[in-house]
């Protein structure tokens, strides 16, 4: 019968500290990739550009001279509608000499909504 | 005569073995889903240099003077013919410009290795419905690309989905990006 040899534990415990060691490092390893995805997920996600060009068309249609400015407001909440999957609404109205408008946008994820005026 | 030593060292062994056994069990019926953070943060910039490039074609040089993406496509939008080099030759100049590197993009076919796109633009008809059409490309879409879109609104006066009247039109500019 083989008898319990105790030598050698200091090296079996580094041992276990070093697989240890190296569980945790691919734990971390794991992680990074998400991290990586979530990130650049919700980048893409966010529609900056989508909200700045929008704000753009906004800007030039309301320079538009009636009744051609009522076909591009239309224009573009149907497009953007069909398109992007977004509801844009932009109505304006001016008193005195101040034009009012007000921007909603809203895809579903996120929306936005924005209020100028200018003489 | 049975000898009765080492059956502490196969009891050791028969536990290593199960060890194993149960990793690689483990490994084996993993379902491992591989999505590499790699892809979408090359998409992200992706879908930025087109926007960029599209914003860039989209900006004019003065209040006077129509944008090159404005000219352009009334350009196609009068004449109907496609696709249209000039839009080509500028996307591709505005996306792949880097030095050291000369590019021949009338090349449809080329084997370089640069950002293609596909570019259409989309206008409303009269029953709100939504037609697109083409302006411009790099290569036919087969559909095994992975491709980001980028869009630009764009403002023409020009008789788009059925007009009978030649007015202010807002249309939508659609480019479908993709490196091969």
């Amino acid at each position: 019968m083989a008898r319990l040899n105790d030598d050698a534990q200091w090296i079996i415990l580094m041992g276990f500290l070093v697989s240890f060691s190296f569980f945790f490092l691919a734990m971390v390893i794991n992680q990074s990739t998400v991290v990586g995805q979530t990130t650049a997920e919700s980048v893409i996600e966010f529609p900056k550009n989508d909200i700045r060009d929008v704000r753009n068309v906004i800007g030039e249609e309301v320079n538009i001279p009636y009744p051609d400015n009522l076909t591009v407001k239309n224009d573009i909440t149907v497009l953007s509608l069909n398109r992007k999957g977004a509801v844009v609404n932009f109505p304006y109205f001016t008193s005195g000499n101040v034009t009012y408008i007000h921007i909603h946008y809203n895809n579903g994820v996120t929306e936005y909504n924005e209020n100028w005026s200018y003489l | 005569m049975t000898n009765s030593d080492g059956q502490l060292y196969t009891i050791e062994g028969f536990a290593a073995g199960l060890i194993m056994l149960v990793t690689a069990y483990l490994v084996l019926n993993a379902t491992s889903v591989y999505t590499a953070g790699d892809t979408h943060i090359s998409d992200m910039q992706l879908e930025t240099l087109g926007s960029d490039a599209l914003t860039m074609m989209g900006t004019n040089v003065s209040g006077l003077t129509m944008s090159p993406l404005e000219s352009t496509l009334e350009y196609v939008i009068d004449t109907g013919s496609y696709p249209n080099a000039t839009f080509r030759t500028m996307f591709l100049n505005l996306t792949n410009n880097r030095p050291g590197s000369v590019l021949d993009y009338n090349k449809a076919n080329s084997t370089m290795d640069y950002i293609q796109f596909t570019a259409n633009y989309t206008c409303r008809n009269q029953d709100n419905s939504t037609s697109s059409y083409p302006i411009s490309w790099s290569r036919n879409l087969t559909g095994g690309e992975h491709t980001v879109r980028a869009t630009k609104w764009v403002i023409v006066n020009k008789k788009v989905c059925g007009d009978t009247i030649q007015e202010d039109r807002a249309v939508l500019v659609e480019v479908l990006l993709w490196r091969d």
